[in-house]
């Protein structure tokens, strides 16, 4: 019992990451129309700006935050305007392979400057709190704490102010948006720097519990796909109940099935996404277009 | 003044050029065996035209779901690495000769194929993309995973043969049996069946095409014949590992070798495969660590500004940048007769 309420605690706190990692992902797919398979890379240059900051200066993980996203922020700005605003309004197919090769960019670049070595930041926050005989670990509470501060930050931003109603009403009808004299282009760019920001923070959520390195970005697009095609485009709770629901998988696949561990994380994913797409195209919880019918 | 199109247009289907073409690859190693001292044709050039045979066969296969049938597949080096296992095991383990390995390795293939493909070619557009990618990263893992039977992370080695001349004629001959094939297929019933549920699917249905069926024995026939080649490459490098055989990057210079040479033609693939490994092998060889940075580049580039590719530029008149720019250079008539 103790090892399943253990088990459960620890999958609460893996989806509580992948649901902020998710996000950016699903904001961007919602409002955009655009797969982002350079995701990945994404939470990947927010680590290492994390671990930058870390190494170097000394900086608090959690404080590198402050730093972490406004340079996301600006530099997703500058991608929008010079790479993704081309692919917009194009089929996915051209927006799939050019996100796809700025995230072999991206990586290989991390790569040329800091090598492939694993890192890791380390941060203060770190121990044990002990209740019976569950423990909490100290990070990862933190994490999870992070992880639903900048969530509901993001849905009052959306919900009341008025940037974030206009992205919301170019994500239901982008035409309609048009006429009512929403400047569609700089939406777009302003609803990509916020998700690249946000993204950038879930690096720097994961620097203190896992390696990073320079290709750890694929298994992290493809869980944020799987997570975002079960729960729905662009919906924050839908987020929070997806990443759970696959972070509670992860680690109970790495706790009943010994011997395999965490490797297989990717594989479940995976496996959960077929599954949910053949058999209930619509998404675990609705409000997906369902997946046999898009083009 | 004649146009680049005309001179194409003219020379593409002369049977001359195509016969002197493929009668200088077939004597291209014949020094070696005449004069080994000499040393006209080296070991190692023999070996690139090797690499460039495999992948071009790898487009030409690719192009079958992802150009015909429009169902980009975005790990389809999944049934290459499934045959370099396939027949790594059965040589390693089994101890089996290499021709029944890798036609066995190639089956495997074609038969994961036929498995996943009932379940992700019912899915359309990036759902089917993704979850090829996903397929390929989760059998990665798998394959490292299973340590005793494909050695995890170790790999796995097979008996060495090194003979640079078999390898050449046997890739070669693969290649062409292979864009034969393919072209064969475009002119049958099956491949105008594949290219109707490219355009439009529902349509296809309605007019009584099993279009399940018809993806799927596409899917599995570039499959097996992709398995093939990985058993091939795996006899040939004599070592495997997940991460040398499940190499990302694999998967998308498929997709962009048939890109640059033109999605959904026969020649295409041949074209951007033989153009991109060149590239690759004389320019930026000596540049080896900034050599995915560039093709990432490029991946950019080619979708963004030639997304017809050089045969769509070279074709009917396109909306790519470069067959507008083509058209103002030579100022040709648009379009007459079919492409």
């Amino acid at each position: 019992m103790d090892q399943f309420l253990q088990a459960l605690i620890n999958g609460v706190m893996l989806g509580g990451f992948y649901a902020v990692m998710v996000l950016g992902f699903s904001v961007i797919w919602g409002v955009m129309g655009v797969i982002n398979l350079a995701h990945g890379e994404l939470v990947m240059l927010g680590a290492y700006i994390t671990w930058v900051l870390n190494k170097q200066f000394g900086w608090e993980p959690f404080a590198a935050l402050v730093v972490v996203m406004p340079v996301m922020f600006v530099l997703g700005y500058i991608l929008q305007r010079v790479l993704i605003n081309r692919v917009v309004e194009r089929p996915h197919l051209i927006s799939l392979l050019v996100t796809f090769g700025l995230g072999i960019m991206l990586s290989n670049s991390v790569k040329l400057i800091y090598t492939a070595d694993p890192r890791q930041t380390k941060t203060a926050l770190s121990g044990f709190w002990r209740v019976g005989q569950i423990t909490f670990p100290v990070t990862k509470t933190y994490i999870l704490l992070a992880a639903l501060i900048i969530m509901l930050l993001l849905y009052l931003f959306l919900q009341y102010t008025r940037t974030g109603k206009s992205i919301r009403a170019a994500a239901q009808n982008r035409e309609a948006a048009r006429i009512v004299g929403i400047e569609i282009h700089q939406v777009y760019a302003i609803t990509f720097a916020i998700c690249t920001a946000l993204t950038g923070a879930a690096g720097m959520l994961i620097s203190p519990t896992q390696a990073i390195f320079p290709f750890m970005g694929p298994p992290l697009t493809l869980k944020a796909f799987a997570i975002t095609a079960m729960s729905g485009l662009g919906s924050i709770p839908g987020a929070l109940m997806g990443g759970i629901v696959l972070g509670l998988v992860e680690v109970f696949i790495a706790t009943y099935i010994p011997g395999i561990g965490t490797n297989l994380g990717i594989v479940s994913s995976f496996v959960l996404l077929v599954v949910v797409l053949v058999t209930r195209p619509q998404g675990l919880f609705g409000g997906l277009q369902p997946a046999t019918e898009v083009r | 003044m004649k146009g680049l199109k005309q001179i194409w247009r003219q020379y593409r289907l002369n049977r001359w050029f195509l016969f002197l073409l493929l009668v200088g690859l077939f004597a291209l190693p014949l020094p070696q065996f005449v004069a080994p001292e000499r040393k006209l044709v080296t070991n190692s050039l023999l070996f690139s035209f090797t690499q460039m045979f495999m992948l071009i066969t790898l487009a030409s296969n690719w192009n079958l779901t992802g150009g015909f049938t429009g169902y980009v597949d975005f790990g389809h080096a999944v049934f290459f690495g499934l045959g370099a296992y396939g027949t790594g095991i059965l040589m390693n383990k089994l101890g089996w000769p290499f021709w029944p390995a890798m036609v066995v390795g190639g089956m495997i293939s074609a038969v994961f194929a036929v498995l996943i493909g009932s379940a992700t070619l019912r899915l359309k557009g990036p759902y089917f993309s993704i979850s090829m990618l996903g397929t390929f990263v989760a059998m990665r893992e798998i394959v490292r995973v299973s340590k005793p039977l494909t050695g995890g992370g170790e790999g796995l080695t097979l008996p060495p043969y090194l003979n640079r001349p078999l390898f050449y004629y046997i890739t070669l001959i693969l290649a062409i049996l292979v864009v034969t094939l393919i072209w064969w297929i475009r002119r049958t019933e099956f491949g105008a069946t594949l290219i109707a549920i490219r355009e439009d699917e529902i349509g296809a249905e309605m007019r009584g095409i099993n279009t399940t069926l018809n993806k799927i024995t596409a899917f599995w026939i570039a499959a097996f014949l992709s398995g093939l080649v990985g058993g091939l490459w795996a006899y040939q490098n004599t070592f495997i590992d997940p991460d040398v055989v499940f190499f990302e990057s694999r998967t998308v210079e498929l997709v962009m070798m048939t890109m640059l040479g033109g999605l959904g033609t026969v020649a295409g693939p041949v074209i951007g495969a033989a153009v991109i490994y060149w590239l690759r092998d004389v320019v930026w060889a000596s540049f080896f660590q900034y050599h995915l940075l560039v093709e990432g580049a490029l991946l950019i580039i080619i979708v963004l500004f030639v997304p017809e590719g050089i045969m769509g530029a070279l074709g009917d008149d396109s909306s790519t940048s470069l067959g507008r720019i083509m058209r103002r250079w030579f100022r040709e008539s648009p379009k007459e007769g079919v492409a």
